[in-house]
């Protein structure tokens, strides 16, 4: 009896204990081929996903028996950005190569020793090829610790069949004209425009509130303090927006809620990025060929104008392999190159801060690149400038300035205690 | 005697292999984390970097915040509402059922159902139901009241979000119907021969039985409440204006925003709370549980 209970002891130990052994002999072993994970975001119903899967699959034929890169499918970008923070808090990189959106929270990112600088590996053919501003504001106390991938503009779109039957028929130039439209709009029972106040970042009502800041604050209004008369300007503006140009639910509403309004024809305008444009449902309205895209109408003294954020910046882990770091750098010049970025591009739309010969055929991604190149400037957007926790607070106070609970200016206040200084 | 002392040890090294599993579970899943959160507490670590300590600085940031103090108070709200509210519910149904009335296995079933289904997918249907086009409006309009955005406005949505947990009431229903069924038939034809009606044996005898379960629920209802966390996050993310938040919520938008030490200082509030609560409780309705009698 002893002797049976001593050997499942022994078997227990040893079930417990072997797959660390396990684990190590991997890194002991020979290596013949370099495996290179990578936590990828643009896969499922991501409109990058096809052309990303096919320059993977290129990459690895070509490397055969080199680099092979794996692809580990992260279909919930909520989610994934929670395994990147867990991960690099537990003292590990995600993957090899993983992306982040680059705002203020995750330039803390930087300070890990786990994310390979590009600073000092980055030759200067490859740096050309990135756009300089992105590039700049990528780096954090000269550290490049992420590369400016994906990039967007975040413009106002208008459903000009709705426009057409409530009698209106070009843009508007003005703040005026805007809301004169608006109200022709609402006169043929339809909500003129897609606001919430729901999630994290109160996205749609975020654009438009960041769109009014800018005009009335310049492109510098970020770095103002939240009670600058801008901003509450821009609060006012945002609430007559929500309460008097929206849809009865958009106190509370999600992402989610906000673009299937726009998508289901109950509202004309909305505001988002170009990866919008890239979706099937989308294409499935019957008022897609008439969306037309663009900035706001003048408010302030800033005009001309675009609001715009880097969207996705990737990353690699840092490693004292030699081999594998160089692998790392082989596939991201490889994925950075503007023969990638143009494949990426044609089949979805998507922005990049890779300079690229690309211009697009489809009407609504002409619209983007058209936009963002007419425009005379850019500027972030709240979350991409001011980070998630200021950004946060945005959106739980706007629920109680749209139900005047609180005044813009108290509005503004209890933003401003969030920021950091 | 060496044979005993053979034997003794033979028992012992059968109770430690035993509780060799689940101990080493316990201490790598609650104990070290326990002693991570509560030591990063005293740091000012943002998930990232070094670790310096500061202190009670974040103890006092915390009980300084009105958005804590908020989830505090909302979590309070929520532990008395699941034990005053939703046990006493599902003892009533307990009760009912216990009778087997027509239909009874049905119920019972019914009735525990949506403790099997996801929260994720229920907390979709609860958002539909109280959209402001939603069918919850559409049934008061027809008593001519006036459609309200229940989860936008926070003087409606913390009471939205908790109403929707009685649906849930099934999982305390299923423990006091087995303890229910277990009272002895004989306590109530003793009744009813001395003439007691069936409200009056409700209250004399199932209620007394059923003092222990009572408190087993209550006490798993409140620490549910004090540690609320998904439905709310999936419905409404504890907004408008943090009017539905909870410690729970504040914890991961802490963490969110790489405030590791902070959401650490929260954690270890939640805890001590969640043991406070508890304790208290016990202390009150524990007296006759016949499990804290057994324990003496």
């Amino acid at each position: 009896m002893l002797r049976n209970l001593k050997l499942v002891v022994v078997l227990m130990v040893f079930s417990l204990t072997f797959p660390l052994f396990a684990q190590g002999q991997s890194d002991t072993a020979p290596q013949k081929e370099i495996e290179l994970r990578w936590a990828s975001i643009w896969v499922g119903n991501d409109s990058k996903a096809p052309a990303v899967e096919a320059l993977v699959a290129d990459y690895n034929a070509k490397n055969a028996g080199k680099i092979k890169v794996v692809v580990e499918p992260q279909p919930d970008y909520n989610a994934y950005e929670q395994k990147v923070r867990t991960s690099l808090a537990a003292g590990q990189a995600p993957a090899d190569i993983f992306t982040i959106k680059f705002n203020p929270t995750t330039a803390t990112f930087y300070g890990s020793k786990l994310l390979m600088d590009f600073s000092t590996t980055m030759d200067s053919d490859w740096k050309a090829t990135f756009d300089a501003g992105s590039l700049q504001q990528s780096t954090v106390d000269g550290m490049l610790k992420s590369l400016p991938m994906e990039t967007a503009i975040l413009p106002l779109w208008y459903n000009m069949d709705a426009f057409n039957k409530a009698g209106v028929t070009t843009l508007p130039k003005t703040l005026d004209e805007m809301f004169a439209d608006f109200d022709k709009v609402k006169a043929i029972g339809m909500a003129p425009t897609s606001q919430m106040t729901g999630d994290t970042n109160a996205w749609t009502s975020m654009i438009w509130f960041s769109h009014f800041a800018v005009a009335f604050g310049g492109t510098d209004v970020w770095s103002k303090p939240f009670t600058d008369p801008a901003f509450v300007q821009a609060a006012t503006l945002i609430k007559k927006m929500i309460t008097e140009y929206s849809t009865a639910d958009a106190v509370g509403l999600g992402a989610g809620g906000s673009g299937g309004h726009f998508l289901a024809g109950r509202t004309a305008v909305f505001s988002n990025g170009p990866w919008y444009a890239g979706r099937a449902d989308l294409a499935a309205t019957p008022f897609f060929s008439s969306i037309k895209i663009a900035g706001l109408p003048a408010a302030g003294p800033t005009t001309d104008f675009m609001i715009s954020r880097l969207q996705a910046n990737i990353c690699a882990a840092s490693s004292k392999d030699k081999a594998k770091e160089a692998a790392i750098l082989d596939f991201m010049k490889y994925l950075t190159s503007p023969a990638s970025i143009t494949k990426i591009a044609e089949t979805s739309g998507a922005m990049f801060a890779i300079k690229t010969d690309y211009v697009p055929k489809q009407e609504l991604q002409k619209q983007f690149y058209t936009a963002a190149n007419s425009a005379k400037t850019t500027a972030f957007d709240l979350e991409a400038a001011m980070g998630s926790e200021v950004t946060l607070e945005f959106a739980q106070q706007l629920g109680a300035l749209a139900l005047g609970k609180i005044t813009p200016e108290e509005f503004c206040s209890l933003v401003d205690r969030k920021i950091e200084r | 005697m060496q044979a005993v002392g053979t034997r003794n040890s033979r028992v012992w090294a059968g109770r430690i292999l035993f509780l060799l599993p689940v101990s080493l579970f316990f201490i790598f899943f609650f104990i070290y984390p326990f002693l991570f959160t509560l030591a990063t507490s005293f740091t000012n670590w943002r998930g990232i970097g070094s670790m310096k300590f500061n202190g009670l600085a974040n103890y006092k940031k915390l009980l300084l915040d009105p958005t804590f103090r908020k989830a505090l108070i909302n979590n309070i709200i929520w532990a008395l509402s699941q034990g005053f509210i939703q046990v006493p519910l599902a003892c009533l149904i307990a009760m009912i059922l216990v009778r087997k009335p027509k239909g009874w296995r049905f119920l019972r079933t019914a009735y525990y159902l949506p403790n099997v289904i996801s929260t994720v997918a229920l907390a979709m249907v609860w958002v539909a139901i109280y959209n402001v086009n939603g069918p919850l409006n559409a049934i008061l309009g027809v008593f001519g009241m006036e459609p309200k955005n229940w989860l936008g406005n926070p003087d409606t949505a913390l009471f939205s979000v908790i109403f929707q947990t009685v649906i849930y009431i099934g999982y305390f229903m299923i423990i006091l119907l087995a303890s229910a069924m277990n009272i002895s038939r004989s306590l109530y034809e003793a009744a009813e021969i001395d003439g007691a009606s069936t409200i009056q044996q409700e209250i004399h005898i199932t209620l007394p039985m059923l003092r222990g379960p009572l408190v087993t629920t209550m006490t798993l209802a409140m620490a549910y409440g004090m540690r609320h966390f998904e439905s709310t996050f999936l419905m409404t993310g504890g907004g408008p204006a943090y009017a539905t938040t909870t410690m729970g919520i504040d914890l991961y938008l802490k963490m969110d925003a790489l405030r590791y030490s902070e959401a650490s200082t929260a954690g270890v509030f939640l805890i001590l709370m969640g043991t406070v609560v508890i304790t208290v409780l016990r202390k009150l309705l524990g007296k006759s549980d016949p499990m804290s009698e057994m324990a003496q």
